[in-house]
């Protein structure tokens, strides 16, 4: 007579409450710990590095007296900090809100416009997304000689075809600088809301949309009540990833305005602080005080990314 | 999902602070090997080959040791020395940069003190030997290895095509800049978009009018201070010479209006001796010419001077273990062979007296150097706090020209900027 055995236990076992799969501490660990080791090492060291050299003074790269939180109140009160950590981060705002409406209309726009293309669309992603494949200073600088008020193309053309008028000191105008890197930074990662948004948009059911067409619903009103509420979770993602970008700007407002922000401080961000006060400062604590720029950066990204993520999710909590 | 966005927000967030905590390093002792190769550092990548061949000599003289010249870019140089002198891998002899630049590593402790072991120091002017001390301590830390002059240089077949001379007095300057701007020709190419070039330009033009080194002996010693009126009026001057750029100056990068300057579509290049070799090796069949901006009207300097500055200067690591080959490399430094090489090869100005310059251009430069000097005020004397002179006064002489600023603000705004850090008789 046979004698049924009880089943040999899995080593791996698909649980009821999650979906995912169980594994042993040590297993889990063993796949973890590459990873682990180089977020510790080239992300989490450099981290806890910064904030604790905030909390000192410096002579140099040598460290000098515990100094509480006498960096930040440096930081935050004392000139020229306090207004140009103030000026620097108006433009940083500036920046998210162009880039923000830029991709959210042109992006998805084009997005929206490549979908309905089937042959033209894998050529149009690639060539918008080129831009955003090649290095930001690159970008910045090739821009910097096409605006040139004396040598550039774009001035040139302009003149050339009678618009004498718009040919503009692009970058010399404090006004129009800081929109010309709202634009140039905006224009190089016009690319990956249009991959995103691409993507997002293939991932619509096509049924949902025909039904919609055969209760009566306009192109306009399928985008409205369909597509675009299917799209939240990818506009979250793409405004918190934008907001991450914008905030940490460096490359192109460096290439277009130089370490100070040129003109007259008009292009300055709070990377370029940053940069200035850590490797151009002429103060022997140039290390503390950068290091408590970056921590306060850092806590402000990070909050604000979290709140943005909290909103967006309560948007499409409502949506579901 | 939601973890998953947090965590890849979180991520990326802290990319911020990573690239701050890459800076500094702990300080650590490298015993090296038994080899006598120095390792030289220096931000002058461009001039490596230049270094190379006068290295070459010193090898040649000085059998079993190699020096390993190494140039980085000069933007990056900075933040690499910083990390080089704290960590292993650093130099054995490192260019130094000058003043206020110097005094981070020597206040960390990362350069080795000459002034016991290193002979001919004496032989440098004080405000050049000045760029290598330590401000707090005086001690001398690095050998001056090159000075910039400030000039006019003007485009001779301009000149000649015009009839036109350089200026003995300020009313014969202004007229030429009118009869350059009546010919239609742009009197002055000028990179105003890049901020680091006008209060250079500033001394160039007002150095005389607000008195040069006694005005910086004055503001030390806290007699005056920025917001004299003899400065203000130097301000002035440089709003007054607004009128001879291009009109969109405030957007032309140094090196569109270099572009300017060779290509002939402008006459004059306020600028620096370092200028000199771009130029010529830019347009090698254009003849350049040099003077210094007379004194305007009231200026409390009689005599046009030549503004200048220490370049730098290379210093020894305090963590080297070859501290003796080091400094036989110093010692050589402070030698009229070495200076000869640097004006040679490098074609830029040596401290050391008794160097002569095959280039008569350079040369007619030294001389008006020598014969009226005056310091390049807001990088020698005023670079050792946040802000340093010149990022207050750079930024607002942009302004200036925009209309934003007055003199009198640009002045105020200095002095505001200046006594966050500075106190006088310090």
């Amino acid at each position: 007579m046979a004698i049924a055995l009880p089943p040999r236990r899995p080593r791996l076992v698909r649980t009821a409450s999650h979906a995912g799969v169980h594994m042993r501490f040590g297993s889990t660990l063993v796949f973890v710990l590459p990873a682990l080791l180089l977020f510790g090492v080239l992300i989490l060291y450099p981290m806890l590095a910064a904030l604790s050299y905030s909390f000192f003074g410096w002579q140099g790269t040598s460290r000098d007296d515990f100094v509480g939180f006498g960096n930040y109140i440096t930081l935050l009160t004392r000139e020229p900090y306090a207004s140009e950590l103030w000026g620097g981060f108006s433009h940083n705002i500036l920046l998210f809100v162009g880039a923000f409406i830029f991709q959210n209309s042109l992006g998805l726009g084009i997005a929206t416009l490549l979908h309905k293309r089937k042959r033209s669309k894998r050529f149009f992603q690639t060539i918008f997304a080129l831009p955003y494949l090649v290095s930001p200073m690159v970008i910045g600088y090739l821009w910097s000689l096409m605006l040139s008020p004396l040598f550039g193309p774009v001035n040139a053309i302009l003149r050339g075809v009678g618009l004498e008028g718009l040919a503009l000191p692009w970058l010399g105008d404090p006004t129009l600088a800081i929109w010309v890197v709202v634009f140039v930074t905006a224009w190089q990662w016009l690319g990956f809301p249009i991959l995103l948004y691409g993507a997002a948009i293939a991932g619509i059911p096509e049924e949902i949309s025909e039904a919609v067409s055969l209760d009566g619903a306009s192109a306009f009103q399928r985008f409205r009540y369909v597509t675009l509420p299917l799209l939240t979770p990818s506009i979250g993602i793409i405004t918190v990833l934008t907001f991450i970008g914008s905030m940490e700007a460096m490359a192109i407002p460096f290439a277009l305005g130089g370490s100070s922000g040129s003109p007259a401080g008009a292009t300055d961000v709070m990377m370029l602080l940053f940069y200035r006060t850590a490797f151009e400062s002429g103060n022997p604590n140039s290390v503390g005080i950068s290091s408590a720029l970056a921590t306060v950066l850092f806590i402000f990204i990070l909050a604000i990314s979290v709140g943005i993520t909290r909103v967006i999710r309560r948007a499409e909590r409502k949506l579901y | 999902m939601k973890k998953r966005t947090l965590m890849l927000v979180a991520g990326l967030s802290a990319s911020a602070l990573a690239l701050a905590g890459c800076a500094p390093g702990d300080a650590g002792n490298d015993a090296g090997g038994d080899s006598t190769t120095l390792k030289v550092w220096s931000w002058q990548a461009a001039s490596s080959a230049d270094w190379e061949r006068i290295f070459d000599v010193y090898e040649a003289a000085n059998p079993g040791v190699t020096v390993e010249f190494e140039g980085f870019q000069a933007t990056e140089y900075n933040q690499l020395l910083s990390t080089g002198l704290a960590g292993r891998d650093g130099p054995d002899v490192a260019m130094i940069r000058a003043y206020g630049g110097a005094q981070g590593p020597i206040q960390a402790g990362q350069l080795a003190p000459i002034d016991d072991v290193v002979d001919g120091l004496d032989l440098f002017e004080p405000t050049v030997l000045q760029a290598a001390q330590g401000r707090e301590d005086g001690v001398t830390y690095g050998v001056p290895f090159a000075y910039q002059t400030m000039h006019m240089f003007y485009n001779k077949d301009i000149f000649d095509a015009n009839d036109l001379e350089e200026p003995k007095t300020w009313d014969e300057f202004i007229q030429l800049q009118d009869d350059l701007l009546a010919a239609d020709i742009t009197p002055m190419a000028l990179g105003a978009r890049e901020d680091w070039v006008l209060p250079m330009f500033h001394d160039l033009i007002g150095s005389a009018r607000y008195g040069g080194s006694e005005f910086g002996a004055e503001v030390q010693a806290g007699t005056t201070d920025f917001t004299n009126p003899d400065y203000v009026a130097s301000l002035a001057l440089v709003q007054q010479m607004q009128q001879y750029f291009d009109p969109n100056v405030s957007a032309i990068a140094v090196a569109d209006a270099t572009l300017q300057f060779t290509a002939g579509q402008a006459a004059q290049w306020p600028g620096g001796s370092f200028d000199l070799k771009v130029f010529q090796d830019s347009a090698p069949d254009t003849e350049w010419g040099v003077y210094q901006v007379p004194p305007a009207p009231g200026s409390v300097l009689p005599a046009a001077v030549t503004p200048s500055y220490a370049d730098g200067s290379f210093g020894i690591n305090a963590a080297s273990d070859k501290q003796e080959p080091a400094t036989d490399l110093l010692n050589w430094m402070t030698t009229v062979e070495f200076g000869q090489l640097v004006g040679d090869e490098l074609k830029q100005f040596s401290p050391l007296a008794g160097v002569k310059y095959s280039d008569p251009l350079m040369q007619e430069m030294n001389d008006l150097y020598l014969a009226n000097p005056s310091p390049y005020l807001l990088l020698v004397d005023f670079r050792y706090g946040d802000p340093t002179g010149t990022a207050v006064l750079g930024p607002d002489i942009q302004a200036m020209f925009l209309g934003q600023k007055t003199p009198e603000q640009l002045a105020a705004d200095l002095q505001a900027g200046i006594s966050t850090w500075f106190t006088p008789g310090s």
